[in-house]
């Protein structure tokens, strides 16, 4: 509400008002309340007691806690990479195609998102199951001759992330790809580029944009995405999530709960801001 | 012109909810408990016989209800049936009523086995509704030994083949069992004790999970199993030759019981429930569906033959010395076991 947008109308700030009361209420109200009960001390058996302390936040220092933000980091890391490497080339090429070809390549894309993540999920589990589909082509082609143990492995795990993060690369390289004026790479090499040096200087810069944001919608969610790591690694992978969840649930430790929450906030915020001081740099 | 019609639809929409809210039926009850905890016909039974309408509503997890019945002061619920441990703080948080047993018809047929326990000494709040044991289960096919108790599950044999389900207070206390110590013992050393042995557990584990366990057994995706007994009766009626194994070293045992709100809205029609679901006939009915074993002696002989043994105590556990409940520990004690527990997860995928 800056006073640009207070022109004649006085009240038109009145149905904006929803908004910001829902994003206040909402949005910063169980904010505050996490901070807040982060600092607190639990109670013997359940609940919390209104005593300060650092103690949950001291805690995250333990060295079997501070090992599940190196393993979120790791699987982020691992993720993120591999979705940049199949998810970027594909958008770049997508934008290439007829424009009836991206039509369908975007429905494609598309039509898992029509049923629920979890349900997908499952879906590889079929797959990767001892005696699955996989395992049976795999012994039909006489590579393997008998199952292999794929599901509740690392490996399946990292699968499921690039499964359930690439459409968001895909997407945002594309809409950055498509804007490209091609014209510019065929002028780069017309001036002599090689094809690596017109890709680098011309394409790659010009959709860095597109690439940023698509990092920043994988990355972030791929350090909160743990029921990825439950289900197709047998809960063997703990990243944070599954410790929140497991200190929240099972535990009763809500104020270390809450500590284990503000710190990976805290975590992803700084990589945010990174990114955006890179992609600021870049442009 | 639309925000008239968008008040009139609101106005409708709010009116129907009225309606809806004074059903025609003669009273109402709110039972409360996890999902698929009775079969429809038990409730529909129920609903015909008395005109009171069952409102079923869920949690998931023990600590949601107590947060919920927390939040609504012990109100707003009648029938709350929920895990041992739990309820022995909604008794202490003081948020159960006692129970006015003359009111049961049926009080009598409760298998004494499951009453006295810590949750409730002296039977003054809740009636139990199932009980289950952790059990090993193993397929013999599978796996090339005989197991006999939980110290069998760290054979180098079994390899990358065991799966457990997802709790730390039972996979914990499994190692505190074959050091000799209890399942609730406060003692920090022995917590961690069991850690350093769990250690040498995880190069077996191949699968932490709790919801149907016994999938993975029968998929042959592993080849023993340490899981709850519904699990254990749906893998057992699914393949009859999988081996149960009441571990040597003691089982550990946990109860679900029936508890009223202290206050509770309609407690007359919680009564009426609890006394109906106490009938040996809709008892039997229920544990077929429930698949824990059965609390109430009077209904074990109604169980389906096929499914009788599986849903009645054996008669080796009655006497188990190591028998043990699981019950609440200092919360010193509980840090210990998640740090251990976590460890040891991590363990497992390195």
């Amino acid at each position: 509400m800056k006073s640009k947008v207070r022109p004649q109308k006085g009240w038109m700030w009145l149905t904006l008002l929803p908004l910001y009361v829902f994003t206040l209420l909402f949005v910063l109200g169980p904010l505050v309340y996490m901070v807040v009960l982060s600092f607190l001390t639990r109670e013997e058996v359940w609940g919390v007691r209104l005593d300060f302390t650092l103690e949950n936040y001291a805690n995250i220092f333990e060295p079997v806690y501070l090992r599940t933000f190196w393993e979120s980091l790791k699987l982020a890391f691992l993720s993120t990479g591999l979705v940049v490497a199949i998810g970027y080339p594909f958008g770049y090429f997508m934008a290439k195609l007829t424009a009836r070809w991206k039509k369908r390549v975007t429905l494609f894309l598309m039509i898992p998102f029509w049923t629920s993540s979890l349900l997908r999920l499952y879906g590889w589990i079929i797959i990767f199951r001892a005696g699955g589909i996989f395992d049976r082509l795999l012994m039909a082609l006489h590579i393997t001759s008998e199952p292999l143990k794929l599901l509740y492995t690392y490996p399946a795990v990292v699968v499921g992330m690039v499964y359930a993060l690439l459409p968001f690369m895909i997407f945002s390289v594309y809409s950055s790809a498509e804007k490209l004026d091609f014209s510019l790479v065929e002028a780069a090499r017309d001036l002599g580029a090689s094809p690596l040096k017109a890709f680098l200087t011309v394409s790659l810069k010009l959709t860095l944009p597109g690439l940023f944001s698509g990092l920043v919608l994988t990355f972030v969610p791929s350090m909160g995405l743990f029921f990825i790591a439950d289900i197709l690694g047998g809960n063997k992978v703990v990243l944070v999530g599954s410790l929140i969840q497991e200190q929240l649930m099972k535990a009763r430790n809500w104020p270390f709960a809450a500590a284990l929450s503000i710190a990976l906030l805290l975590l992803t915020t700084v990589f945010l801001w990174l990114s955006r001081r890179l992609s600021k740099e870049s442009s | 012109m639309k925000k008239i019609l968008s008040l009139l639809l609101a106005l409708l929409l709010a009116l129907s909810l009225a309606s809806c809210g004074s059903a025609p039926a003669k009273g109402e009850l709110v039972l409360f408990t996890w999902e698929a905890m009775f079969p429809q016909e038990v409730l529909d039974g129920f609903t015909e016989e008395t005109g009171i309408a069952v409102n079923y509503a869920n949690f998931d997890y023990d600590e949601t209800m107590l947060a919920k019945l927390e939040a609504a002061e012990g109100g707003d619920y009648d029938v709350v049936i929920a895990d041992d441990y739990i309820i022995e703080m909604v008794i202490a948080e003081g948020l159960a009523q006692k129970l006015d047993t003359a009111k049961l018809e049926h009080y009598g047929s409760i298998n004494p086995a499951y009453q006295g326990q810590f949750f409730d000494p002296d039977d003054q709040y809740t009636v139990p509704y199932g009980a289950g044991v952790q059990t090993i289960v193993y397929d013999p096919n599978a796996v090339g030994m005989e197991i006999t108790g939980y110290a069998d599950l760290w054979d180098p044999s079994l390899k990358d083949s065991v799966g457990i389900i997802d709790s730390g207070r039972v996979i914990n206390g499994m190692a505190l069992k074959v050091l000799g110590e209890s399942y609730n013992t406060g003692d920090l050393e022995a917590i961690r004790r069991a850690g350093e042995k769990l250690g040498e557990l995880a190069p077996n584990i191949r699968l932490i999970k709790d919801d149907n366990l016994q999938d993975d057994l029968l998929s042959g995706e592993i080849g023993a199993a340490v899981m709850y007994t519904s699990q254990v009766t749906m893998a057992l009626l699914a393949n009859p030759e999988l081996k149960v194994v009441y571990p040597k070293e003691g089982v550990g045992f946990g109860v679900m019981a029936n508890f009223i709100p202290v206050n509770a809205p309609h407690p007359e029609a919680a009564y009426q429930f609890i006394d109906y679901i106490l009938r040996p006939e809709v008892s039997a009915q229920c544990y077929e569906f429930l698949g824990y074993y059965c609390t109430n002696k009077d209904a074990d002989a109604l169980i389906a033959e096929e499914m009788r043994g599986y849903l009645t105590m054996p008669e080796s556990f009655a006497d188990d010395p190591g028998r043990e409940m699981i019950g609440n520990i200092p919360a010193e004690a509980l840090e210990e076991h998640e740090k251990v527990w976590t460890r040891f997860k991590s363990a497992c995928g390195a």
